[in-house]
């Protein structure tokens, strides 16, 4: 378990010398457990941003757009709004069982399900609700995958 | 006040509107009254006495149902059954319902909006989702469904099975 | 009321833009000068449809789906369903399984109380707060984690009892836990009662009386701190409420600093009772058979979420699907009775007072619209919580 976390955390470094990605976070009808780890990877004990990851609020200044949930058809208009407002390159990354497949709430009369069927998506982390340390994973994979 | 005495006062206070009481469970109290008797039983309970809070406004569409004797597929028999309010208050632990029985053909109570204005979010839940009209209510935009949800298309309800099946009609 | 017509209207459109958000949801205020006269909440971007999925699952899977009605509280959900199902069922689960559901329980009320006291001190700018009370809620995650496997939806309920069990080591782990936080809660409690940057955002703001609180029926801690004596662990004790009891706590000013001191104070009678119950766990089996096929029949379980009183309506039809699962979340309870009292207070108070109720956003949303009938400002979440920080410098 050390080594592994030490392992990520040598990569995100790498990473964050090579690029210093920003991000958004949209919540597309989750039930919070997802966005909660999301969040607890600014606070202290996993500190993403000291990583360069920086989660800011517009769309407009984003390279990733981190996503959680099922997808409602409520909030579906928006989630499509904040992809078109992001600027290329942009990635997305889908945090969480919802995401994948619609989770728990598969077959629900409200929900989409799969993030894919809405907007590209370039990774997918699964989990209900995924841990810190393998959201940061997550990133760092799509990171990887940009390297030239 | 013990759970017993909160019981027995509230069946007092129902006693001119009550159809029928039951005890369901034994700190639980069923009330069923006619629609048109709402206002004043909402009022006599809670406005007037102070007994408990209104927790909660359970929806329920008690379909008919049949079965096919060959089959024995289970469809739904539109000739009968209706939808039903529950009007749930709760004083410590004694809950007392007040049900409302609501055709489909008529799908209309009154809103209790003006007795309790904390009620909004509760009647609108239940419109959207059951079909049923509050007379009077100050705000009827919907809560949870979706803007683009078709109009008439009740999820709550067990005629409806998707959004696709209602499509197709 | 007509929300979407009326000229001086405009619908901001706010997503959950900020990381310390959310869910996305939709307030609307109609504002004169800097004073709200109107509010109402417009949600329906978490909704799911889970009441209907409910219906065509069995009874043990809706188990696992309810949890998942909110991540914060995932564990009362699950146990509100359980004990519905065990009373429809006629069983009670053994008092070692009930001991460990309270456990639980509370364990989850201390990580939700620390997550809401960072999101709230964030709403009013004190982001060392923030990091502060996250940072210590780790030792809660670690704790939830060793017993149970996971940080989040804990999956401690099954139908009849538990699946988990608590050994000594990890008795020891949970006892060194609270002397931890305990400590680190001392600190917050100096801070949120002492620091006059902090007061100026909380004391006598978003006052709700005793009488309205108790009228509209206001729970939970946003009720107890206006003097409201509602607890449904004391009033209608469930689980092992009765062999371990917890304490009322209430405030009487009604105000936001009223209700930060109760959710600190439930701190400490939730680090004493983990305390009692690891200590004094009543030994025994941890489950008891629960029928496939549920008897007919209607029941109302109720337990306290750390957010106030939450509230299932279960109806069987005999079969192994439920035929109604009704879920009234402590949220909308309480955003019903703050948006009446919302109006006669400052716009700029809006976000911490909304924040003040912890509202649990898997039950709401959180886009805002400002009707100002002079101007047409549009204001996203964010904008309207540095309105309220700049308000207030």
């Amino acid at each position: 378990m050390e080594n592994m976390m030490q392992g990520v955390m040598e990569k995100v470094k790498t990473w964050a010398r090579i690029n210093s990605p920003w991000a958004i976070h949209y919540n597309s009808g989750s039930c919070n457990g997802c966005d909660i780890e999301i969040l607890a990877t600014l606070t202290p004990r996993y500190d993403v941003e000291r990583f360069g990851i920086k989660l800011q609020g517009s769309p407009r200044h984003a390279d990733v757009l981190i996503c959680t949930g099922p997808v409602t058809l409520q909030s579906r208009d928006r989630l499509v709004r904040i992809y078109e407002q992001m600027p290329d390159p942009k990635f997305v990354v889908a945090v969480g069982s919802c995401g994948i497949s619609g989770g728990v709430f598969q077959g629900c009369y409200n929900v989409v399900g799969d993030i894919s069927e809405v907007i590209p998506v370039n990774v997918y982390i699964p989990g209900c609700p995924p841990r810190p340390e393998a959201i940061i994973h997550g990133v760092v994979e799509l990171l990887k995958s940009l390297k030239p | 006040m013990e759970t017993e005495k909160a019981l027995e006062l509230a069946e007092s206070l129902m006693k001119d509107f009550a159809i029928s009481t039951r005890r369901p469970e034994e700190n639980r109290v069923d009330f069923v009254i006619d629609r048109k008797n709402l206002k004043p039983a909402v009022d006599a309970i809670l406005v007037d006495k102070r007994w408990g809070y209104l927790s909660a406004i359970t929806a329920l569409d008690n379909a008919l149902w049949k079965v096919d004797e060959t089959t024995k597929e289970k469809t739904i028999d539109p000739s009968g059954g209706s939808l039903e309010l529950l009007y749930h208050f709760c004083q410590a632990a004694a809950v007392a319902t007040l049900r409302v029985s609501i055709p489909y053909n008529d799908p209309k109570v009154d809103s209790i909006c003006d007795l309790i204005s904390s009620v909004s979010l509760y009647e609108r839940e239940a419109a959207e989702l059951y079909g049923i009209e509050f007379v009077g209510a100050p705000n009827t935009d919907k809560l949870l469904l979706p803007d683009n949800w078709p109009a008439g298309v009740y999820p709550m309800r067990k005629t409806f099975t998707s959004l696709e099946d209602s499509a197709k009609g | 009321m007509e929300p979407k017509t009326a000229p001086e209207k405009f619908i901001v459109p706010i997503g959950p833009q900020h990381p310390a958000l959310k869910e996305p949801g939709h307030f609307e205020f109609t504002v004169e000068g800097e004073v709200v006269t109107n509010a109402t909440a417009r949600l329906g971007f978490v909704h799911r449809g889970m009441e209907k999925g409910a219906e065509n699952r069995t009874w043990i899977q809706d188990l696992y789906l309810m949890e998942r009605v909110c991540g914060i509280c995932s564990h009362v959900h699950a146990l509100a369903f359980a004990l519905g199902v065990e009373k429809l069922a006629g069983v009670q689960a053994p008092p070692r399984a009930q001991a460990i559901r309270e456990l639980v329980s509370e364990l989850e009320r201390i990580h939700s109380h620390l997550l809401w006291l960072g999101v709230a001190a964030h709403e009013g700018g004190f982001d060392t707060l923030f990091m502060f009370s996250w940072r210590d809620r780790e030792t809660v995650m670690d704790l939830l984690e060793t017993i149970s496997g996971n940080r989040v939806n804990y999956s401690a309920n099954v139908l009849g009892g538990v699946k988990i069990d608590i050994n000594e080591k990890q008795a020891d782990a949970i006892r060194k836990g609270m002397d931890f936080l305990e400590e680190r809660t001392q600190h917050y409690l100096k801070v949120v009662t002492e620091d006059e940057t902090f007061l100026g955002r909380t004391r006598n703001i978003g006052v709700m009386s005793f009488e309205q609180a108790d009228f509209l029926g206001a729970i939970g801690p946003t009720g107890r701190a206006s003097g409201v004596k509602r607890d449904v662990r004391i009033d209608s004790p469930y689980t092992a409420y009765n062999d371990f009891p917890v304490k009322l706590i209430t405030h009487t000013h009604g105000d936001l600093e009223a209700r930060f001191i109760v959710r600190i104070q439930e701190l400490y009678e939730s680090y004493r009772l983990v305390r009692e119950l690891v200590d004094k766990m009543p030994a025994g089996e941890l489950t008891v058979k629960v029928p496939r096929r549920i008897p007919e029949g209607e029941v109302i379980s109720r337990v306290e979420a750390p957010r106030g009183e939450l509230l299932y309506f279960l109806k069987s039809n005999g079969s192994d699907k439920p035929e109604r699962v009704k879920v009234r979340t402590p949220s909308l309870c309480n955003w019903s009775s703050v948006l009446v009292t919302a109006v006669g207070h400052n716009l700029a108070d809006m976000p911490m007072i909304l924040a003040g109720i912890d509202p649990c956003f898997s039950c709401n949303d959180r886009i805002v619209t400002v009707n100002r009938k002079t101007d047409s400002t549009q204001m996203d979440w964010e904008d309207l919580r540095q309105y309220g920080i700049e308000y207030y410098k």
